[in-house]
């Protein structure tokens, strides 16, 4: 799942403050599911902003829409018909939604509301941790299913560096090692033999370093 | 049976009232103690049930007026006696007391002196429905008593004037009730003194309301006993004189008196036990025994209520379970016959209409009405949207607007209905019902409490009050606008019982239930059952505590349907009424086992103090009274000549502010055993107040008489005790001497109270509410007094506060009894307020999954959120959690709490 | 025990503090209440085990949202009792009275007034 974080009231009144017909727009994906961007989220924030204009003497109208997902066309052409009530939307979604929302409704600015944090769990409810970094590659299948390329500070993809002290990183004390992760997982898959094949240089290019990606299938394409 | 004729037939009359507001004739009313009049043609109480009229032929003229004036022909002049027999298996005396009518004790001036009543008669005056509209006024003049007396034991510990020899339990209470109701009602200042013996403020949690009348509400307590009562003609005020605890010789006026009156069997009840060959005491209550003490002295008949001794409301309705059980007992075999089903009509499908909203406004006598301005209010719901009737009522409660309200329903078409009356928490089902016999879904309805949250909480301000009763009305529209039909699940119910503690309560409840043929499992955390009884020698009256506890774990041990798990412990509860499963771990190997059952019933009980006041453990002198009865029976009292007992050890002090009920009676027994033994014994008891209640009272005049000398001491002034060789020495004060006295003694027994067992844990597991001093609290203290605020679960005995063994017992069998009523049903129904899944909506986040207290929601195999309505407790949070607002509370569902919100505030900005 | 407490405070019956949602709060205050106090069983003494301590977060959070735009956190509050203790419930509604009348009216009411 991608998580995101709520943004600070504060810093969504800055960017919309000059306008006067706003949509608060959720997505019951990712951000529902991390309590970021869902419908509640979308009612706390709509009725926040609505207080404080009115507070200010604004008169502002501030909407609430949840779609399905913001990273489909389908379902942002549900708006499409509303959209020229309004002068500005809030997208709860991560930066994919509001990238696309953008992109589909040109001539309206679209803000996000949240801050898209990484691809990751929820550990306990309220706790999220990072798993992937979409590299394009995946080298799980090599490394007992823990992946240094998101869970080691240094990308390091033959082992753990030096800094590594009694199985935690050296940047954070709290943060495990991921080298050390992965080697207990080979002992307890049997497969240490795998910690000794050297591991290529990974081909970068698919992931973000090789610019914007893409991925085209055939296979489904209509 | 005899049926008495009334003159006007119950079924045909509708309780119109016209004959009444007809009849010419005058009669004293004495519902209200003759402060006012009614007519021949009248209903003793707006209650009564049936609600229909009857004549009053002694004060009938036979004139025929209402016989003219009556619509429904419901007149019979000629009605007669009539005979009936009905065959039953068992019966239950529970004919209750009248008050004491102290007319004969010329020196109180009752019936002579206008401004003297009795404490019934004050009851009338507080009330809506009474002779002053509840107002407080003097009989004389009708003007505002300025101060108020209390006389308490009127024809109660009193052989000299009456011979009613026992307390009658009641008064104490009902005296500061009154005395703080008269402050309330009455706007100006006024002086309440209660002038008593001692307060018998024994009842659960009753202490820290005597306490709260004293240092809160300033209500003046005279330890005194009025000899004398005259009226100074020209004011009608009364001149109280009595001697206080000095001796000394005191006079103070009052505008008013009240008579505390005790409780008395009436004849017809005396009677009525001679027809049944009953055996009644001294006094005329049931002769009932120390270990059975509902049962009669025949077999298959039992009692309860003051017929079996003088008690207050929960005291009565616990022992109505209990004689109930007993009586159940006896016919178990026939249970489910002769069973007549409410007939409910179909329902009416008003999903697709619109609403049409019906507000009844209650005047609840001048409950709501002498505050609130309720045509206003009526008016106003005339005008709010859907509202297509309104109405208002003197009692919307009663038999006959029920009818009406059936009647309006019908012919208006309402689909959803309004009561704005009183709480929800005692009036809510009655109405749902009245909905149901109508057709329409009972959850169509909405209550707005305006007496609770209007009229009685903002009584100086009625304008504010009716302001406040529209807004409560409005709200109420608004959601009863929003509201939809709901329908109830019924689930099947597991047979088997479990009780936890195996102490005398325990068995009792255990043996009860295994003989009307349910099984049931006891959990007892010690080895040994008995409990606290294992500890008791004998009871005041001389039964052998150690024979029957004996008799009792025979019986349960060998009774077939009862499985005894001692050493036991709960880790582990779970399931709701009808079906719980509880995990224990069994002893002495501590292997699990998992139960399945249907009701629980808390039985965990208490121990006695262990004092660290008075050199406790200390000087082995100084001994608890339960010790003292152990030594008593071992060692005897040949070398004790001198005792002192110190009475509220470890009770009504700052620590535990209750009082424990039973060390009073604990130190009387101790003493006349003693007596007995050694009759030279001297014996002194230091006491704050004898509480000696009912007939134990007699134990007391006994002790008395026998020579054991009693002196009241203050909590602020407490008895002294040092440890010399001669002897324990105690100093404290004598009250009519003024000074102190020192007395060396060979033993000094402390009256040490009770202190409920540990239960946090099993509180915690359970989920179960305990009172401050660790009783388990019962989901209401007047009204249900043996169940838990979780359905199916009951408790008993000790572990619901400090009792004596008959009382313990009784409450058992009322658990029981309790428990009954889920156990003897194939089927429970379930309530329809349950949260559901909005499956477009669900984004299968988990967040309701890990947010129910209960566990109850799963991801099911669509990858949807579902929620077990079986299971679901209600609550809701999983709706307030629900990140994409796909969850909804049935009956709270959003819109309906934010139509309460946004009706609340409308206009407002 | 029919103590007396001031008018202006209205209840809104729900089954337990835990069904009261942070949307419904604020709905209260949009719409122009003065306070909002939410009465909760006792911390520990949940009917429905911890619902209370959910409601207190909520309210948490709303005290935050009206902070930060300006409406003022104190006029949120959760209170905790017994069902038992009458007296509690009158201190409460007295006290928040009080607190509120301190605070003055929702400044929304104001700021409608001059916009007006």
């Amino acid at each position: 799942m991608i998580v995101a974080d709520k943004k600070p009231i504060e810093e969504i009144i800055e960017e919309i403050k000059n306008h006067e017909k706003i949509l608060i727009l959720g997505c019951n994906e990712c951000v529902t599911v991390c309590e970021a961007g869902g419908k509640k989220e979308v009612g706390v924030m709509a009725s926040a902003l609505r207080m404080y204009f009115l507070n200010q003497g604004q008169e502002v109208k501030i909407d609430e829409k949840t779609l399905e997902r913001q990273c489909d066309h389908e379902y942002l052409e549900e708006i499409r018909d509303v959209m020229d009530q309004y002068d500005a939307v809030v997208s709860l979604a991560c930066g994919v939604g509001v990238q696309f929302m953008a992109e589909k409704y040109h001539t309206t600015p679209i803000y996000p509301g949240v801050n898209t944090c990484f691809l990751g769990v929820t550990e306990e409810r309220g706790v999220w941790t990072e798993r992937c970094q979409a590299c394009g590659e995946c080298i799980l299948a090599r490394t007992g299913g823990i992946c240094p390329v998101s869970r080691c500070a240094k990308r390091l993809l033959n082992g753990p560096c030096g800094g590594a002290t009694k199985g935690k990183c050296e940047i954070n004390k709290e943060l495990d090692c991921a080298w050390q992760l992965i080697i207990d997982r080979l002992k307890a898959l049997g497969k240490m033999d795998d910690y000794e094949k050297i591991t290529p240089i990974k081909d970068w290019s698919t992931e973000r370093a090789g610019g914007p990606r893409k991925v085209v299938r055939e296979d489904v394409q209509q | 049976m005899v049926n008495h004729p009334r003159y006007i037939d119950p079924v045909k009359c509708t309780g119109c009232g016209e004959c009444a507001m007809h009849c010419p004739v005058a009669a004293i009313n004495e519902i209200n103690k003759g402060l006012d009049d009614r007519r021949a043609a009248y209903i003793e109480y707006p209650q009564a049930v049936p609600l229909a009229y009857a004549i009053d032929f002694d004060a009938c003229i036979g004139c025929g007026l209402c016989e003219n004036m009556c619509m429904a022909k419901a007149i019979k002049y000629d009605d007669t006696e009539r005979e009936t027999a009905v065959k039953v298996g068992s019966v239950i005396l529970s004919t209750g007391s009248q008050a004491y009518d102290p007319s004969d004790l010329d020196y109180l001036g009752y019936g002579k002196y206008p401004n003297v009543v009795t404490s019934e008669g004050f009851e009338r005056i507080l009330c809506a429905g009474g002779p002053y509209l509840g107002h407080v006024m003097r009989p004389l003049d009708r003007e505002e008593p300025k101060s108020i007396a209390w006389l308490q034991c009127i024809g109660s510990r009193d052989i000299n004037r009456c011979g009613n020899g026992y307390c009658s339990s009641v008064c104490c209470m009902y005296a500061i009730k009154e005395a703080m109701i008269a402050k309330e009602h009455i706007h100006a200042d006024v002086d309440c003194a209660i002038f008593n013996m001692d307060m018998r403020t024994f009842g659960k949690d009753y202490e820290k309301y005597f306490l709260r009348a004293r240092d809160n509400e300033d209500i003046r307590f005279v330890k005194a006993r009025a000899h004398t009562i005259t009226e100074i003609p020209e004011t009608g005020d009364l001149i109280l004189q009595y001697a206080d605890e000095a001796g000394q010789m005191k006079e103070e006026i009052f505008s008013m008196v009240v008579l505390s009156v005790g409780l008395k069997i009436p004849d017809s009840s005396v009677d009525l036990a001679r027809r049944l060959r009953i055996e009644l005491n001294k006094y005329n209550f049931v002769n009932t025994g120390s270990f059975t003490p509902v049962a009669t002295s025949r077999p298959g008949i039992y009692t309860c209520g003051v017929f079996q001794g003088p008690k207050d409301i929960p005291g009565s309705i616990t022992e109505a379970s209990a004689a109930a059980c007993l009586a159940g007992t006896d016919v178990a075999e026939a249970r489910g016959e002769d069973i007549e089903v409410i007939e409910i009509p179909e329902e009416m499908d008003v999903t697709k209409e619109e609403p049409r909203i019906g507000v009844f406004v209650c005047n609840c006598g001048i409950n709501i009405g002498g505050i609130v301005d309720v045509t206003s209010v009526q008016e106003y719901a005339g005008t709010l949207p859907y509202v297509v009737f309104t109405d208002q009522n003197l009692f919307t409660c009663s038999q006959d607007t029920q009818d009406k309200i059936k009647e309006i329903v019908i012919e208006h078409k309402l689909n959803r209905v309004v009561v704005a009356s009183c709480t929800p928490k005692t009036h809510e089902g009655m109405f749902m019902d009245t909905l149901e016999a109508c057709g329409l879904n009972k959850y169509l309805f909405e209550m707005a409490n305006i007496r609770n949250q209007c009229s009685w909480v903002h009584p100086n301000n009625p304008t504010a009050a009716t302001e406040k009763s529209k807004d409560l009305v409005r709200m109420a529209v608004a959601r009863v606008a929003t509201l939809k039909s709901l329908h109830e699940k019924k689930i099947p119910v597991n047979q088997r019982a479990l009780i936890i503690g195996g102490g005398v309560a325990g068995m009792n409840a255990a043996l009860s239930l295994a003989d009307q043929g349910f099984p049931v499992t006891i959990v007892e955390k010690e080895e040994k059952l008995g409990g606290m009884a294992n500890r008791l020698t004998t009871t005041i009256e001389g039964a052998d505590v150690e024979i029957y506890l004996e008799e009792l774990i025979q019986k349960v041990t060998s009774h077939p349907q009862v499985e005894v798990l001692p050493r036991s412990l709960i880790v582990n509860f779970s399931g709701f009424q009808g079906n719980f499963t509880t995990e224990i771990l069994v002893g002495p190997g501590m292997y699990e086992r998992k139960i399945d059952h249907g009701v629980v019933i808390l039985a965990t009980g208490a121990v006695e103090y262990r004092p660290k006041e008075f050199l406790y453990g200390q000087d082995q002198r100084v001994v608890t009274q339960i010790e003292l009865s152990e030594r008593l029976k071992e060692k005897g009292a040949q070398d004790l000549n001198r005792v002192v007992m110190i009475q509220c050890i470890g009770s009504r002090n700052k620590e535990n502010p209750n009082c424990s009920k039973v060390c009073c009676q604990s130190a009387i027994k101790n003493a006349l055993h003693i007596k007995k033994l050694q009759p030279d014994a001297q014996i002194f008891i230091l006491y704050r107040d004898i509480r000696t209640y009912g007939f134990l009272e007699d134990y007391y005049t006994e002790a008395r008489k026998l020579g054991v000398l009693f002196f009241r001491f203050n909590s602020e002034d407490p008895p002294v005790v040092e440890s010399s060789e001669a002897g324990v020495m105690v100093t404290f004060k004598d009250n009519i001497l003024d000074r102190s006295l020192r007395v060396s003694a060979d033993l000094l027994a402390l009256s040490s109270g009770m202190v409920a067992e540990d239960t946090e844990e099993l509180a915690s597991i359970v989920k179960l509410a305990r009172t401050e001093d660790g009783y388990f609290m019962e989901d209401h203290v007047k009204l249900k007094p043996v169940d838990m605020a979780t359905e199916g679960i009951f408790v008993c005995g000790t572990a619901h506060s400090p009792k004596l063994l008959p009382e313990s017992i009784a409450q058992a069998l009322a658990a029981a009894s309790r428990a009954t009523t889920y156990l003897s049903k194939d089927q429970l129904t379930l309530s329809a307020v349950t949260a559901w899944v909005n499956p477009e909506l669900c984004a299968s986040c988990l967040i309701c999954v890990r947010s129910c207290p209960y566990g109850v929601p799963v991801i099911n195999e669509d990858g949807i959120s579902e929620i077990d309505e079986a299971l679901c407790h209600g609550c809701g949070v999983c709706a307030a959690e629900c990140p994409a607002k796909a969850i909804e509370l049935n009956w709270y569902e959003d819109n309906q709490i934010l139509s309460k919100v946004d009706a609340l505030l409308e206009g407002v900005l | 025990m029919r103590l007396q407490y001031p008018s202006d405070i209205k209840i809104i019956f729900v089954p337990c503090t835990g069904k009261v949602d942070v949307l419904h709060i604020l709905r209260a205050f949009e719409k122009g209440a003065d306070g909002v106090c939410v009465v909760g069983c006792l911390e520990g003494d949940c009917h429905f085990i911890s619902g209370n301590f959910r409601a207190r977060k909520r309210v948490e959070q709303v005290q935050k949202i009206l902070d930060t735009i300006g409406i003022g956190g104190e006029r949120a509050q959760m209170y905790n009792l017994s069902s038992g203790e009458g007296p509690r419930f009158a201190q409460f509604a007295i006290e928040m009275d009080e607190r509120i009348r301190k605070l003055g009216p929702n400044p929304m009411k104001l700021a409608k007034k001059k916009a007006a």
